[in-house]
């Protein structure tokens, strides 16, 4: 699986619900493949895509807020994952696609081969998932409307050569139609 | 400064509509932060680029946030300053504790407290200083900002050696 199409299926299920997309390709394919209001594209500030998300998550609890993360951006923000797991917000559900690099600068290697972030995920009370195939994820996504949050995502994908465009909006612009986004019901 | 004012100015800026109280703690301000423990308003953050992350989420869903920190996190969050906060024009309010503005305090703090002001002259973030007498006039000042959707700093100093 790469990461353009995970982006799909789940923005499928997404709805008018709000996502939160780290910096990067994540928001560049999150961009060329389901534009929508609702969607917070990142650009700069890399690792704090949890963090925003657990911002909305709190003050929307009739939302579901679904953050798009990298394992690279997680591990640099980790200390996110025990404040999540502290507040226990139920409506925030919490992907990471995991290729084990930093694809957006150059396919650098991260750590999440030696390391089990599924594990630390559950060391601090969030519901885990983990899969590595499209049909496993269909399923899980189905599974997670009926569970309550905190729930992490662990989506394992493969590196592309497919490179998508970057985010047309500028961040100003981005800032208000996601704001706009938050005053309709999903 | 005095216990009492770091109280009224947590009351000041509840009352006048900042709801959420996310940072780092910082002795400069610690009965600030208290009075914030005491009414449940206060979230304690990991890191204060991570607390200005959950700030700027909170300010997105047109809830006014305040992030306190002191200035040795304040050097952590630069480059969260620029590239989401300024970028993308959420206004927050920042509450920075500024140690090392005494030369006779802990050596970690002596070089970040003396170019303090530079760094905030050239991140173009308007700030004042409070004390116990102007905090007042600085915090309504902080509360009109944020309700002309920009950001603003407040400073609490460490003028006594404890």
């Amino acid at each position: 699986m790469i990461r353009k199409n995970a982006i799909k299926i789940i923005s499928e299920t997404v709805g008018k619900n709000s996502i939160i997309s780290t910096n990067g390709y994540t928001s560049r394919d999150l961009f060329e493949h389901a534009d929508k209001l609702s969607n917070f594209y990142m650009i700069g500030s890399m690792g704090l895509s949890s963090s925003i998300g657990l911002g909305v998550a709190l003050k929307n609890p009739k939302k579901f807020v679904y953050i798009f993360d990298g394992d690279g951006s997680i591990l640099m923000n980790l200390g996110s994952l025990t404040t999540i797991g502290s507040l226990q917000p139920k409506n925030l559900i919490h992907i990471i696609f995991d290729n084990s690099s930093h694809e957006s600068t150059g396919g650098q290697p991260t750590n999440s081969k030696k390391i089990q972030i599924e594990n630390i995920a559950e060391s601090v009370n969030y519901n885990v998932f983990k899969t590595n195939n499209e049909n496993e994820l269909r399923k899980i996504l189905k599974k997670t409307q009926k569970r309550s949050g905190p729930i992490m995502i662990l989506v394992k994908i493969q590196n592309s050569k497919y490179v998508s465009k970057r985010v047309g909006y500028s961040p100003p612009l981005i800032r208000k139609r996601f704001m706009s986004s938050l005053k309709t019901k999903s | 400064m005095k216990e009492s004012i770091q109280r009224k100015i947590f009351n000041f800026l509840l009352e006048h509509n900042i709801e959420n109280f996310i940072g780092v703690p910082d002795s400069t301000m610690k009965y600030f932060i208290d009075q914030g423990l005491k009414k449940k308003k206060i979230l304690i953050a990991t890191r204060e680029d991570e607390a200005i992350g959950i700030a700027a989420g909170m300010s997105l869903s047109d809830s006014s946030s305040l992030v306190f920190m002191q200035n040795a996190g304040f050097a952590n969050s630069i480059s969260t300053i620029t590239s989401l906060v300024q970028l993308y024009n959420i206004p927050l309010i920042f509450l920075i504790g500024w140690r090392g503005y005494l030369e006779s305090d802990a050596p970690e703090h002596i070089k970040i407290g003396k170019i303090q002001p530079d760094l905030l002259n050239s991140l173009d973030l308007r700030s004042k200083v409070m004390t116990n007498e102007n905090w007042n006039e600085c915090c309504k000042w902080a509360v009109r900002k944020i309700k002309n959707n920009s950001s603003c700093t407040l400073i609490i100093r460490r003028i006594s050696d404890d």
